[in-house]
């Protein structure tokens, strides 16, 4: 009988129950709040829910050894997680990113890249005021890459500067890209008049296949020429959209946009999620970096609206460009767009924006991997 | 066609021909000391001169199968053992080889000494490619090493650019001082607020999708001159005039336009070559149904007719 009571005693040692303590708790509760949003709110529901029933499988309170846990080296999910850890997870996302984005929008119209480019501000300025918090300039890299609204490219950046606070920093960035619609539309209409929200844009040129065949090529030498250190992110996103426009390799294409950038989405979200275990996750580093992280956010919108405001003292009158789709030039694919295009359907129902915008917001995908090969080189 | 084949198969080749040799033409001669006395040791407690090698690259080398030389007449004076795990030589890294002439001791044993050398080379594994050489240095004191400067840095043609005598010796480690400030480090010293950061990074960010800009833009007009000229051409064999065609006349809204309706039309047409293979199952609301007439399941009588 005794045995009995000491086998059970050391069971309910191993059990959840016994190594519980509020912060896992904690953890467990956000993690069902991102499944939550992501299934009654559908914000981005394909990356909130693995994220959140990661968050929630990370933070079982665990014996310790069980070779079960995502730091315990060998066990599964730990295998799963080398691909964020050691950064393949994101080159191969950005491959079905690429065969997935048309860059028509881009071609048509090439000044629209001028604005993907203003909008990595928010990279910068992040950087900066984290560097004023304490963090070290790696570490401030990396925060700072929140701001390109890129979550793959955060965890890339993140794997290599700041290991310890990817955790936070991925999971802050799919966040606040979940939130785009909620974070964008008060500083385009703060920023912006009436009359400028109301200005209507030409409609873009028809491109052709080979102008479409030229861009992933030339796009990839003079970007990867510039800053090799992005050649991961870069590579692989112009080649993912040369499979998609070459036209000869449907099938590639179709597996790079379908299934294989889903399985990675999968491992990704899960990974991410399961690592912020509560002992590594609930710090106040984390809380600086979600507060940084909206700062980023909300800088790299007003650059992009400030910018086309500058940009359009230059422009003759109907090829002046609406500053609504300056909020575009982050990443956030097509979130970003479908906020400039509601938003300006709002002051005009027959203005849509939508296609202009595809412009800036994939030229943000191309800019923040410019920037994060920028930071990689000098932090690195 | 075939020609085109073949030539692919022979670059396909060429190249992974080249890419193993630029493996092993990563390895450097990095540093040698000729008389031993009071310096390093090896397993069996023995002081001998030494050769160190350098990986220059990012990735492993396997330098088994190369070759240790004294002799210019004979590269493959001492082979590299194949097989011997420690031959494979992490990035960035060295490792040292013992010339002693008693190769019977090891892998990192050759059957040669420096003292009655005057060049040492270090051979590719096909026996014949000096990957690099250096002379040695005869006045060399003991104890004293000569090597690089820097690690795998200067000439690998033997005359000695970017050598000195050392120092301190240095066996399986780094020649200069190991940088202790990391990159991070260094860029918060130097840019402690990070102004410098942005205006470098934004600079460049701008500059890239400046240039692509620039480029696409020319690629753009040219297109539309293109379509221009087919256009022209297209109505010369009509021996019509073709009007001029602006960049807005390519609408994209128009080709979505006319691409809808062309996909409605065929659509509620049925136009189409292949079929969905889709079954659509309805709820049969009548009470008489075929399937269920008994009169189809019975023969019917055959009846004569005259």
């Amino acid at each position: 009988m005794e045995n009995i009571i000491d086998n059970l005693v050391q069971f309910w040692q191993f059990t959840g129950f016994a190594n519980c303590n509020i912060q896992y708790l904690i953890m467990i509760l956000i993690g069902i709040v991102f499944v939550y949003l992501g299934i009654k709110k559908e914000w981005e529901p394909l990356l909130l829910v693995p994220i959140g029933f990661g968050i929630i499988i990370g933070n079982i309170p665990l014996f310790p050894g069980l070779q079960v846990g995502i730091y315990e080296e060998g066990s599964v999910m730990n295998i799963l997680y080398q691909g964020v850890q050691k950064g393949w997870y994101p080159p191969l996302i950005f491959m079905g990113i690429g065969a997935m984005t048309d860059f028509s929008a881009l071609i048509s119209n090439p000044k629209l890249l001028l604005i993907g480019a203003a909008a990595q501000f928010g990279i910068f300025g992040a950087y900066a005021i984290a560097l004023a918090l304490g963090f070290t300039p790696a570490e401030a890299g990396a925060i700072g890459i929140i701001g390109g609204a890129d979550g793959p490219t955060a965890i890339f950046l993140s794997s290599r500067l700041a290991p310890d606070l990817m955790g936070a920093i991925a999971v802050s960035a799919y966040s606040y890209m979940a939130l785009v619609p909620v974070i964008q539309p008060p500083i385009m209409k703060l920023l912006t008049t009436k009359k400028e929200r109301l200005i209507k844009m030409k409609a873009p040129r028809a491109v052709s296949q080979n102008e479409k065949i030229i861009f992933p090529i030339l796009g990839f030498l003079l970007t990867a020429f510039i800053v090799p250190s992005g050649l991961p992110l870069l590579g692989m996103l112009f080649f993912g959209n040369l499979l998609k426009e070459s036209g000869v390799t449907k099938r590639l294409a179709e597996t790079a946009r379908g299934p294989l950038i889903d399985v990675i989405t999968i491992l990704i979200g899960v990974t991410v999620g399961c690592s912020t275990q509560a002992d590594q996750f609930l710090s106040s580093s984390s809380i600086k970096i979600f507060a940084l992280g909206a700062l980023s956010f909300i800088i790299a919108t007003t650059f992009g609206v400030l910018f086309v405001k500058f940009f359009n003292l230059f422009l003759k009158e109907g090829n002046k460009i609406n500053p609504l789709i300056g909020n575009a030039g982050v990443s956030a694919v097509p979130d970003a767009a479908r906020v400039s295009n509601s938003v300006g359907l709002e002051y005009d129902k027959k203005n849509y924006l939508l296609m202009h915008a595809m412009g800036p917001n994939v030229a943000g995908v191309i800019g923040s991997a410019v920037a994060a090969g920028i930071l990689l080189g000098f932090l690195a | 066609m075939k020609n085109l084949r073949y030539i692919l198969v022979l670059c396909s080749i060429l190249v992974s021909l080249s890419l193993s040799a630029q493996q092993q033409s990563a390895m450097r001669i990095n540093e040698y000391l000729v008389t031993n006395t009071a310096d390093f040791q090896d397993d069996f407690g023995q002081q001998n001169g030494y050769i160190e090698l350098f990986n220059t690259s990012y990735g492993t080398v396997d330098i088994g199968g190369c070759y240790l030389s004294n002799d210019p007449n004979n590269l493959k004076k001492y082979i590299i053992p194949r097989g011997d795990v420690l031959t494979k030589i992490n990035p960035r890294q060295h490792t040292l080889f013992w010339a002693d002439n008693q190769p019977f001791r090891g892998t990192f044993h050759v059957n040669f000494t420096l003292a009655e050398s005057d060049t040492v080379y270090f051979v590719s594994s096909d026996g014949r490619t000096v990957i690099d050489k250096i002379y040695i240095k005869k006045d060399l004191p003991e104890n004293i090493t000569y090597g690089r400067a820097e690690d795998g840095i200067g000439s690998n043609n033997g005359n000695g650019e970017g050598w000195q005598v050392m120092e301190r010796t240095s066996p399986s480690t780094n020649n200069s001082g190991v940088d202790a400030e990391s990159k991070s480090d260094r860029m918060g010293r130097l840019d402690p607020y990070g102004w410098i950061m942005t205006v470098t990074a934004m600079g460049v960010v701008f500059l890239a999708l400046i240039i692509l800009a620039i480029i696409f833009t020319y690629i753009g007009k040219m297109s539309v001159d293109r379509g221009q000229r087919k256009a022209n051409k297209a109505a010369e064999d009509k021996g019509e005039k073709a009007p001029a065609a602006k960049a807005e006349d390519y609408s994209a809204e128009a080709f979505a336009a006319i691409s809808v309706a062309l996909h409605l039309y065929i659509e509620e047409n049925e136009a189409h070559d292949e079929e969905s293979f889709t079954i659509t199952l309805q709820n049969e609301t009548r009470k008489y149904s075929p399937w269920s007439s008994k009169i189809y399941g019975l023969r019917q009588t055959p009846q004569l007719k005259k």
